[in-house]
C-alpha cells in the first residue's frame, strides 16, 4: 500500500511532535474510544502522536502556521481524513494563505493517492475559491497519462469544463486518448459529454458521429465502448435512429458478411430488426423478425454463451412481438 | 472439481478485524465504522455472529452508540470514529455513509435502535441535500454524488421517516445521470458504473418509484447494460477486468431489477471463488491481490444473490442479512404501535 510506504518516509528523519520544542506549549488530547473498542487500528507511534496534537488543535482552535503545517503531517499519515482537510481550509482562509501554493501542494498530494476523494474534494474547493481553473486540466491530463479511467479525474475535468466553459480542444483531446485506446470507455463517455453541451445534435453532427464511430468499430469490431456510442448518438436521430439509418444498416451487414460474430454486432442488429418490425418500411429488407430470432440463437449457442438465458429471453419475447403483429395483420386484412 | 467457500476462514478474517486492525489499514481511520459493519454483517451473512461473545456484542453495540452525534441540529448523525474529541463538539458532524452503516450495523447486532435519536438524524440527512437533488456526506467538507444519495435513501427507509429527502428533486438528480449507454453514472454527464447504478436502482426501489420513475425502455436498457457486464465474474465498466465487488454491486441491481436469473450464476461464482484466500480468509478484488474487507464482504453477499450454501440470504437493496432486516420490520411494527 502506498499509504504505509508514505508513512516509512515520514519515520526515518521524523521527530515527535511530544519532543519538538515549538509544541512545548500544547498539551495533547489522546483518542477516547471507550472501554471497550472494536476494530480498533494497531496505529504506529508516529500516527498516534500527529493526530493526539491534531486533536489539541481542534481543541484550541488555533490557526496558525504550525498548524497548518501539522494538517500536512497528518494528511500524509491518512489523506482520507476529511476533518483534517476541512480544518486545514479553514487554517488557510484565517491566515490568507496564497493558494496558488496550495494547488502545488494538492497537486502532489493528487499525484500520491488520485483514487482519493477528499484530494479531489479539495482542490475543487480551492479552485472555486480562485476562480482559476488554468492548470487544472494539465493536472487531469497529467492523472490520466497514468490512469486513462480514474472516475475522479474525469469528474474533476467535467467539473472545471463544465463551470469554466472550457470544451474548446475538447474533442481533440478524446481523439487523441481513443487513439491511443479506442477501447477507453471514458474517453468515449468524455466525447458524449462534449458533443451533448456543445451541439443539439443536429443531423451533420449525427452523421459525422456514425462515421467515426463506425470507422473506430471497423478497427475493433468487438469493442463494446464503441458500439453503446452509436446507439447513444442514434437516440438523437429524429429521422428514425437505428432502424433506419442505411450506413449503420450496411455497415452491419457488411461485417456480418465479412465474417464478425461480436456480440454487440449481433446484439446491434436485433435492435434493428425489432425496431424496423411493424414500423412497416421497404418489405424486402433482411432485417425481419425471423432474422432476429436466428441471431439470437446463435448468441446462445455460440458466441454469448454466458448470457444464453438472456438471449433465450429475448428470443421469446420477440416471437411474442411476432404473434400480435401477424394478427394484427389478420385484423387489418379484415377490414 | 467445485471449489468449496472457506466459510470457516473467513469468519475467522473478519472476527481478527474486530479485534484489531493492522497499522495498514490506518487510512480508514476516519471511516472504521466501515470496517465494523463489513465485519459484523459480513460474520451475520456466514451465519456466523455467535463466533463473538454476547458480551463482545453488547460492547459492539456501545462503541457504535458512542459515534451518534446526538440532538445537534444539522450535525446530527453518525461519524466514522472517534477520532474527532468531544471537546471540539463542532467538528463532530454525522455523515451519511456513517449514519447508513452505524444503524445497518445494529441492527445486525440485534439492537433494537431505541437510543437512536431520530428526529435529529432526519434533520441531518436533510441539511445534506443538494438544490440538484443529490447530497452531500457530510457538512464539514465533502463531495456529492449518487452514493450519498443511496445513504441518505437507507437511513430513511431504515428509520421509517422520509421528510428529510426532496424525493421530486433526488429522482430527478437519478434520472439526470443516466447515461447514453443505459447506464447510470455518479452524477449528470459522467460515465456509467456498476456501483453508481446500484446506488440509483436501489435509492428508487427504497423510494418506492423504481417504475414509476423510469419508462419500460429505459428498464430495459438498464438490464441490458447489467447483464452486458459479466465476463464470467462481472466488472464496473465497459472494457474494465472483473472485478468481485461488482458480483454484487452489478448482481444486486439484477435482482432488484428482476433479472438476476439470466445471469450465469456458474461463472460468477467461480470467479468469486478465484480470488478468496483459502489459507488465512478473505476475499480480494482479483486473483492476484490481496484480501481485504471491503471486497470480502461484497464477495460472500454476491455469492448469497446465488444462493451459496449455508449463507443467509441478504436484502439487495439495503445490502444487510435477511435477519438483519427482518429485525427492523419487527423494530417499524413498534414504531408504528408508539
Ligand atoms: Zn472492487
Amino acid at each position: 500500500m502506498s499509504d504505509s510506504s508514505e508513512e516509512e518516509e515520514i519515520s526515518s528523519t521524523w521527530v515527535f511532535y511530544r519532543d519538538r520544542n515549538e509544541w512545548k506549549d500544547v498539551t495533547p488530547v489522546p483518542q477516547d474510544d471507550g472501554p471497550h473498542p472494536i476494530v480498533a487500528i494497531a496505529y504506529s507511534e508516529t500516527f498516534k502522536d500527529a493526530y493526539d496534537y491534531f486533536r489539541a488543535i481542534l481543541k484550541s482552535g488555533e490557526k496558525s502556521e504550525r498548524a497548518l503545517n501539522l494538517t500536512g503531517d497528518c494528511i500524509t499519515l491518512n489523506s482520507a481524513n476529511y476533518t483534517v482537510w476541512q480544518y486545514r481550509r479553514e487554517i488557510l482562509k484565517a491566515l490568507d494563505k496564497n493558494l496558488w501554493n496550495e494547488l502545488k501542494y494538492i497537486e502532489t498530494m493528487i499525484r500520491r493517492t488520485p483514487k482519493n476523494y477528499q484530494v479531489w474534494h479539495h482542490r475543487r474547493v480551492i479552485v472555486e475559491w480562485l476562480q482559476d481553473p488554468s492548470l487544472d486540466l494539465a493536472l487531469t491530463e497529467n492523472v490520466l497519462k497514468k490512469d486513462a479511467k480514474n472516475y475522479h479525474a474525469w469528474q474533476h475535468r467535467q467539473w472545471i469544463i463544465k463551470t469554466f466553459n472550457l470544451f474548446d480542444g475538447e474533442l481533440e483531446y478524446v481523439e487523441q486518448l481513443l487513439d491511443a485506446d479506442v477501447r477507453n470507455n471514458s474517453a468515449w463517455n468524455q466525447r458524449y459529454f462534449v458533443l451533448n453541451n456543445t451541439t443539439k445534435f443536429e443531423p451533420h453532427v449525427i452523421e459525422r458521429e456514425v462515421d467515426y464511430t463506425l470507422k473506430k468499430i471497423e478497427l475493433v469490431k468487438g469493442n463494446e465502448s464503441a458500439w453503446n456510442y452509436l446507439r447513444g448518438i442514434l437516440q438523437h436521430d429524429g429521422e428514425g435512429g437505428l432502424g433506419r439509418n442505411k450506413k449503420v444498416l450496411e455497415s452491419c451487414e457488411a461485417l456480418y458478411a465479412g465474417g464478425s460474430r461480436s456480440i454487440h454486432l449481433l446484439a446491434c442488429m436485433i435492435d434493428i430488426c425489432q425496431e424496423r418490425h411493424g414500423a412497416d418500411i421497404e418489405p424486402e429488407s433482411p432485417f425481419t423478425i425471423e432474422r432476429a430470432l436466428a441471431l439470437c440463437k446463435e448468441l446462445a449457442e455460440e458466441h454469448d454463451k454466458i448470457r444464453r438465458r438472456y438471449w433465450e429471453y429475448i428470443s421469446q419475447q420477440l416471437q411474442k412481438l411476432s404473434n400480435s403483429a401477424s394478427q394484427d395483420g389478420q385484423r387489418v386484412l379484415c377490414t | 472439481m467445485t471449489v468449496t467457500l472457506a466459510k470457516h476462514q473467513h469468519a475467522k478474517y473478519f472476527q481478527r478485524f474486530i479485534h484489531l486492525l493492522p497499522n495498514q489499514l490506518a487510512v480508514h481511520d476516519s471511516i472504521r465504522l466501515t470496517m465494523a459493519f463489513f465485519a459484523l454483517s459480513g460474520l451475520d451473512v456466514l451465519n456466523s455472529l455467535d463466533v463473538l461473545s454476547e458480551q463482545k456484542r453488547s460492547e459492539a453495540i456501545e462503541w457504535i452508540y458512542r459515534l451518534q452525534v446526538r440532538g445537534a441540529g444539522p450535525r446530527s448523525g453518525f461519524q466514522g470514529s472517534t477520532s474527532v474529541p468531544k471537546e471540539a463538539s463542532k467538528y463532530q458532524t454525522g455523515h451519511l455513509a456513517m449514519t447508513y452503516l452505524g444503524l445497518a450495523s445494529l441492527l445486525t447486532l440485534g439492537d433494537d435502535l431505541s437510543r437512536i435519536d431520530k428526529k435529529s438524524i432526519i434533520q441531518g440527512v436533510r441539511a445534506c441535500q443538494n438544490d440538484d437533488g443529490s447530497f452531500t456526506a457530510t457538512l464539514t467538507g465533502s463531495e456529492s454524488d449518487m452514493r450519498f444519495i443511496y445513504c441518505a435513501c437507507c437511513i430513511s427507509a431504515i428509520l421509517d421517516d422520509w421528510s428529510g429527502i426532496d424525493k421530486r428533486k433526488a429522482i430527478n438528480y437519478i434520472k439526470e445521470s443516466i447515461s447514453y449507454d443505459g447506464g447510470i453514472g455518479q452524477g449528470p454527464g459522467l460515465e456509467s458504473h456498476g456501483g453508481s447504478t446500484f446506488c440509483a436502482v436501489a435509492s428508487l426501489l427504497l423510494m418506492d418509484n423504481l417504475t414509476s420513475a423510469l419508462s419500460e425502455k429505459q428498464l430495459n436498457r438498464l438490464r441490458y447494460w447489467c447483464l452486458m457486464r459479466q465476463i464470467g465474474g462481472f466488472h464496473g465498466r465497459p472494457n474494465k477486468p472483473e472485478d468481485t465487488c461488482y458480483s454484487f454491486w452489478v448482481g444486486a441491481t439484477l435482482q432488484i431489477l428482476g433479472v438476476r436469473h439470466l445471469t450465469d450464476a456458474t461463472e460468477n461464482r467461480a470467479y468469486v471463488l478465484t480470488t478468496q484466500d483459502s489459507v488465512l480468509g478473505g476475499l480480494s478484488k482479483f486473483d492476484t491481490s490481496a484480501p481485504d474487507p471491503l471486497h470480502t464482504y461484497l464477495g460472500l453477499c454476491g455469492l448469497s444473490l446465488l444462493g451459496e450454501p449455508g449463507l443467509q440470504a441478504v436484502n439487495a437493496a439495503l445490502n444487510i442479512s435477511q435477519s438483519a432486516f427482518d429485525h427492523l420490520e419487527e423494530i417499524h411494527k413498534i414504531w408504528a404501535g408508539d
